[in-house]
């Protein structure tokens, strides 16, 4: 690069951070925690028109088929074993493995977003949809009801969606395995410390690296996986179970 | 701070006031010594500084006085408002409806009017609610507002203290023509008031279409000399091709007497091509009304 | 200006020209370097300032007289609503931690970047993205939207403009504020030099954190109100709509538990500044250090529990009215024990009035007064009279243009030499305050006049005993138009050709003082190591913080 300032090159303790899992984790949990404020809004607001319509809630409830939100909670907690045995597996070294359970984690949300959709499908078919004719002859609280359940189970999918987006992604990170991670990061490297730094660092070295941030980067999108999960075991009570 | 001796309006001013001289004592004092310390400790006189680190019992004086003083402003500012939202017995009721851009009074005889006519040294209570979005009643004279929201009811009292007109302003914003949503609060003497009061019904009677399309805030919208506005003008309406879209297909149809009645008492359910959705339906127009207003928009060639 | 004697020689390998392939646009817009990701902030805020300030300019020329002077008043309502969301999201909000907490903060902790690189970038991207789209809702759909920044329910579900493209910028712009916020404090968690204990933090690092966690705590809040609106708008939930048994007071709460906390998202980068300037031109060790630190924080903990002062006559119960205004009072004490505690530090200090201190002093009398028109905008009897009217314009412009507006002039006048490298000359920043301070009074003064007569905001019109105040105040704006003009061509001009600067022009004694300026791209030749308190400069002149080894 360039002459006089050489001896930065050489303070190799400079880029350690770059690698820093528990700074990964904790900007995760961050992360994690604007999303549980996120839906903690649409919570605040469930509440309150709860507590102001308590019959109509009641009474909306019921053309909700807890048989089908059930299922859903059942695909949802299983989903988050595999992927617990996912990050496992990855972390005793078995790439394969991991891979499988991630693949089966990926299954079982879909399985959830199909069934999401058919009993969307079912009740839009019914007429239960926002402003629709049937609804505008209904009290203000089962509107409200069904705003919110539109409201905060569609927030929920997308989430779930997003979620099957980065699971796929670190799959086809993880399919392409370790020692081509490396040297993708080796070019990030690169790009951040110029070619001597990374011409200093062995490959070997790099490999490893690379298989650890793949573990940390399963591992954080295991934790947002939970996540979602966490936000369903609280859905799934207040518009199934309360009628 | 307040009571029989002095006026609300006066017990919010002297609250002001106060926080006033407060707030003028600490910005001089803030800004003389920063002025004070720059010119006396400038480098070219004072090379080298002296470190100060703190100093315990100056940053518990500095949180503690500020505070008491502080707590002292919140006392008066919730003296004055508890008199804002206590209500004396007895006070007169006057109904209050806000819409997109206008004031309505309803007293408690029946009588409606678009100004606020009340009676001099009497507790006057609003009950305020509006038809469409979020406004705000507001009579700066009598250091009073309240939004008005729709779908609930809420209220602010007063008791004028001279007669004469003040003016009533919409503080919340609530679209095109908010800074237009002004009326007017005047104060009679008691006599006055109470034969304004008792003429009542019959005003309603008399007056022209014109001051009724005003007084439903109609004009607010439309013209009726062909001018645009937010509405349509209403002139040469009758008997046109209009455009329209209705759940969202567009269909073009005559304006004929239903067409007019549907377009005034259901203005949700078709819209004009190219113009706003924000017409609000008309609250208690009656029948009678209705048709002189639409007799009226058919002569209007 | 410049300390040392030695005119430094131009570094060859600066950030700004690293050499090696990285030069050209790509080099800048997808670069993960936290110097150069700071200069596209400031580069892409400057320019939305420039189109808020046009906007602006705008409104005051319609209120010089009454009735319609140059636009309609829909036009009118557009134009304050897109002034609002430009100057709050896009300049006011992201403002100070995104030029200079990304330059600065990891200069000052000795690291060589922020913890997340390529999310920083991100932070940058969805900025542009969500400006991008701030603008194209003005060009597109039923007309620019015209509700205020605060998107008030119903009207904002009724009105036929394009707010929904509007919100959803806001919605983007506020997933970069936390992306920013959550790299922080990572960073302030996991980066520090070896040494760089806490009460040895910089007190700007120490705001930065305070405002990173406001960030994250209060975005997200936002985040779905604005989704809501967006939902309500396409699919009409209901959930704000009265007409179907939803509740408009609901809307504003949830706006407010983020909007108020925001304030101090704005306010707290600027004490932070001026916490850092002040002892470096007093040439003393900042006085009260732990009562500066502890005061933002707990601004940023009280500052959660006050959001209900916007709403003293929407209609909420009185109970919970009482509550706010107290809990109100209550935030402005750390405030207050901020203003004191600078004050003290120019007592027995070796002071240089140098622009950047100068800009401090501006700062510290505006913020003065837009908090204290705050306490009486705390007080329930006068908030009920002067709510929603000019004072409150007043109020406002003073904190958010006087306090943290000057509060980024003094930092961008105190970090220019290390960011460009270049000096600039005293005298043009010292006319261009002075105009601007005149112009800012000129501007804002008349309005809290106003308001207090009862002249209500958001007024496209108005009666004609308000003329004087009006025009007072357009008058204003065009002074302080040319104030801003001054500086900017002096900074501009200095960047381009100034002297080069030193390493430390001010004789500060933080760390990022410790390396050259321009910084080299890994910030430090050696990594630093802290041995004692900022500001040191008792220490044996200024050696404290100087790092080991050199
Ligand atoms: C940078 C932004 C910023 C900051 C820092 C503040 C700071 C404060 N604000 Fe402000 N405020 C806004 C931005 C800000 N505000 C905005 C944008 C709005 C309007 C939004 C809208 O409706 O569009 C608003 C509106 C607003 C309202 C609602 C007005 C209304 O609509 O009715 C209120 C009411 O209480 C209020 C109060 C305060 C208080 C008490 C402080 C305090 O934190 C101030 C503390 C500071 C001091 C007190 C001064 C320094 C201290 C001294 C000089 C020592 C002496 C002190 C004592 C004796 C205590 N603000
Ligand atoms: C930081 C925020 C900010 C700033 C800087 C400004 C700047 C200006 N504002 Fe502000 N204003 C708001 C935030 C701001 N405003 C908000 C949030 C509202 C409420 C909107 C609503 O009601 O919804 C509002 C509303 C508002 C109104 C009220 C509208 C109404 O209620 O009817 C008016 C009226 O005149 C006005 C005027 C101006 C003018 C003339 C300027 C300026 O154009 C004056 C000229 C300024 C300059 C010339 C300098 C600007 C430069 C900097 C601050 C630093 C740049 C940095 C460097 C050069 C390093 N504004
Ligand atoms: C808030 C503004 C507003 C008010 C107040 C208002 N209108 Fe309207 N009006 C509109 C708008 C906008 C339209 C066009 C869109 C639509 O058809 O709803 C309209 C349409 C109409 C039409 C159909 C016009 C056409 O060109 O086909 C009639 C008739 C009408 N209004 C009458 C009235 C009457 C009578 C009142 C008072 C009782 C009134 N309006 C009050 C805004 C308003
Ligand atoms: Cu009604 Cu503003
Ligand atoms: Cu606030």
């Amino acid at each position: 690069m360039s002459r006089g300032m050489g001896s930065t090159l050489a303070a190799p303790a400079q880029t350690a951070h770059h690698r820093d899992a528990v700074g990964a984790k904790l900007g995760m949990w961050l992360f994690l925690f604007t999303e549980l404020l996120l839906f903690g809004g649409l919570f605040l607001l469930y509440a309150v028109y709860r507590t102001r319509f308590p019959s109509d809630f009641h009474f909306a409830a019921t053309t909700l088929d807890p048989l089908v939100g059930t299922v859903n909670t059942l695909i949802l907690l299983t989903s988050s074993l595999t992927m617990v045995l996912a990050v496992a597996a990855l972390e005793r070294g078995r790439r394969r493995a991991a891979q499988a359970f991630l693949a089966a984690t990926m299954a079982l949300g879909a399985l959830f977003l199909a069934n999401k959709a058919s009993e969307w499908a079912a009740k839009i078919g019914h007429g239960l949809f926002p402003r629709s004719g049937l609804l505008l002859d209904r009290t203000d609280g089962e509107n409200l009801f069904y705003g919110l359940y539109y409201g905060m189970t569609g927030l929920h999918a997308l989430h779930v969606l997003v979620g099957l987006g980065i699971l796929a992604v670190i799959w086809g990170l993880l399919a392409r395995g370790p020692r081509r991670g490396g040297e993708a990061a080796a070019e990030r490297g690169t790009e951040r410390l110029g070619s001597e730094a990374a011409a200093e660092r062995g490959t070997e070295r790099l490999g490893s690296e690379a298989a650890a941030e793949r573990g940390i980067q399963l591992e954080n999108a295991g934790l947002y996986w939970h996540l979602v999960d966490v936000v369903w075991i609280y859905l799934f009570p207040l518009f199934y179970l309360i009628s | 701070m307040y009571g029989p001796v002095t006026s609300y309006p006066a017990s919010v001013d002297a609250t002001f006031y106060f926080i006033v001289a407060v707030s003028l004592f600490f910005l001089l004092l803030v800004t003389t010594l920063m002025i004070v310390f720059a010119v006396r400790y400038r480098r070219s006189r004072r090379p080298r500084a002296e470190q100060i680190e703190g100093h315990t019992l100056l940053e518990i004086a500095w949180t503690i006085i500020p505070l008491l003083l502080v707590l002292a402003m919140f006392h008066f500012g919730f003296e004055g408002f508890r008199a804002l939202r206590s209500v004396p017995e007895g006070a007169m009721t006057v109904k209050v409806t806000g819409r997109m851009w206008d004031w309505s009074f309803r007293y408690e005889n029946g009588r409606e009017a678009a100004k606020l006519y009340v009676p001099v040294d009497r507790a006057i209570k609003l009950s305020m609610t509006s038809v469409d979005v979020l406004h705000s009643f507001y009579i700066p004279a009598f250091r009073v507002k309240e939004d008005v929201v729709p779908g609930r009811e809420t209220y602010l009292w007063f008791r004028p203290q001279t007669t004469g007109p003040a003016d009533i302003y919409c503080a919340e914003y609530c679209g095109q023509r908010h800074a237009y949503m002004m009326s007017e609060v005047v104060v009679l003497e008691a006599e006055e008031f109470e034969a304004w009061l008792a003429a009542g019904g019959e005003e309603g009677e008399k007056e022209g279409v014109p001051a009724l399309l005003a007084r439903h805030a109609c004009l607010d919208c439309h013209s009726l000399d062909g001018s645009p506005g937010v509405g349509p003008t209403l002139r040469g309406l009758y008997g046109r091709q209009r455009a329209l879209i209705v759940a969202g297909r567009e269909e073009t149809r005559v304006a004929d007497e239903a067409y007019l009645r549907r377009a005034i008492l259901e203005p949700d359910a078709e819209y004009v091509r190219d113009h706003e959705r924000n017409m609000p339906a008309p609250v208690g127009l009656s029948e009678e009304d209705l048709e002189r207003i639409i007799a009226y928009i058919r002569a209007l060639e | 200006m410049a300390r040392t004697a030695a005119p430094p020689a131009p570094l060859a390998c600066s950030y700004l020209h690293p050499g090696g392939g990285r030069g050209g646009l790509l080099g800048w817009v997808l670069t993960t370097d936290h110097k150069r990701i700071a200069l596209l902030y400031l580069y892409s805020i400057l320019g939305f300032v420039a189109v808020g300030v046009a906007l602006g300019l705008l409104m005051r020329l319609e209120l010089i007289a009454p009735g319609r002077t140059i636009v309609g008043a829909s036009t009118y309502n557009a134009l304050f609503t897109l002034h609002g969301v430009i100057m709050i999201f896009l300049f006011i909000i992201p403002g100070i931690p995104a030029i200079f907490g990304n330059f600065i903060l990891p200069l000052q902790i000795g690291a060589r970047d922020v913890a997340f690189p390529r999310l920083n970038l991100l932070s940058w991207h969805c900025y542009i993205a969500g400006a991008i789209l701030a603008v194209t809702a003005l060009f597109t759909g039923g007309g620019p939207p015209d509700t205020g920044w605060t998107f008030y329910a119903p009207y904002s579900i009724r009105t036929t403009t394009n707010v929904t493209l509007a919100v959803f910028a806001a919605f983007v712009l506020g997933f970069s504020s936390i992306l920013t916020g959550l790299n922080f404090i990572v960073t302030i968690h996991r980066l520090r030099a070896r040494g760089m204990g806490w009460f040895r933090l910089p007190l700007f690092v120490w705001s930065l954190y305070s405002t990173a966690w406001i960030q994250l705590l209060a975005t997200p809040i936002l985040a779905i109100t604005l989704l809501l609106v967006m939902m309500e708008r396409l699919f009409g939930l209901g959930l704000f709509d009265p007409a179907r048994g939803g509740d408009p007071l609901l809307y504003q709460h949830l706006f407010w538990i983020y909007s108020h906390p925001a304030v101090y998202i704005m306010i707290l980068p600027a004490m932070g500044v001026v916490s850092e300037i002040l002892p470096t031109f007093a040439r003393r060790t900042i006085f009260g250090y732990k009562a500066i630190a502890f005061s933002s924080m707990a601004i940023a903990l009280f500052g959660y529990l006050v959001w209900g002062h916007h709403m003293f006559t929407s209609g909420m119960s009185d109970t919970s009215r009482w509550i706010f205004s107290l809990l109100t009072f209550l935030v402005a004490i750390p405030s207050a024990v901020k203003v004191f505690n600078w004050t003290a530090t120019l007592y027995k200090g070796s002071i240089d009035a140098s622009p950047p201190l100068l800009f401090v002093f501006a700062f510290v009398f505006l913020f003065m007064i837009g908090g204290l028109t705050g306490l009486m905008q705390g007080a329930l009897s006068v908030n009920v009279h002067v709510h929603d009217t000019a004072f409150v314009v007043g109020h406002f412009h003073y904190v958010m243009f006087g306090g943290a507006g000057f509060g980024l002039m003094a930092a961008l006048l105190y970090w220019f030499p290390k960011i460009f490298g270049r000096l600039y000359p005293r005298r043009p920043v010292y006319i261009a305050l002075g105009v601007l301070f005149a112009g800012f009074n000129l501007l804002y003064f008349p309005m809290l006049v106003l308001g207090w007569m009862g002249q209500p905001r958001r007024y496209y019109d108005y009666l004609p005993q308000f003329q004087t105040g009006h025009l007072i105040s357009t008058i204003g704006s065009w002074v302080l138009l040319v104030g801003l003009l001054i500086l900017t061509v002096t900074l501009m001009r200095a960047a381009r050709r100034g002297p080069w600067a030193p390493p430390d022009p001010w004789g500060g004694t933080t760390l990022e003082w410790r390396t050259a300026s321009p910084p080299p791209v890994e910030n430090f030749a050696v990594e630093p190591a802290v041995t004692g308190r900022p500001y040191d400069y008792g220490a044996l002149g200024r050696g404290a913080a100087a790092p080991e080894g050199r």
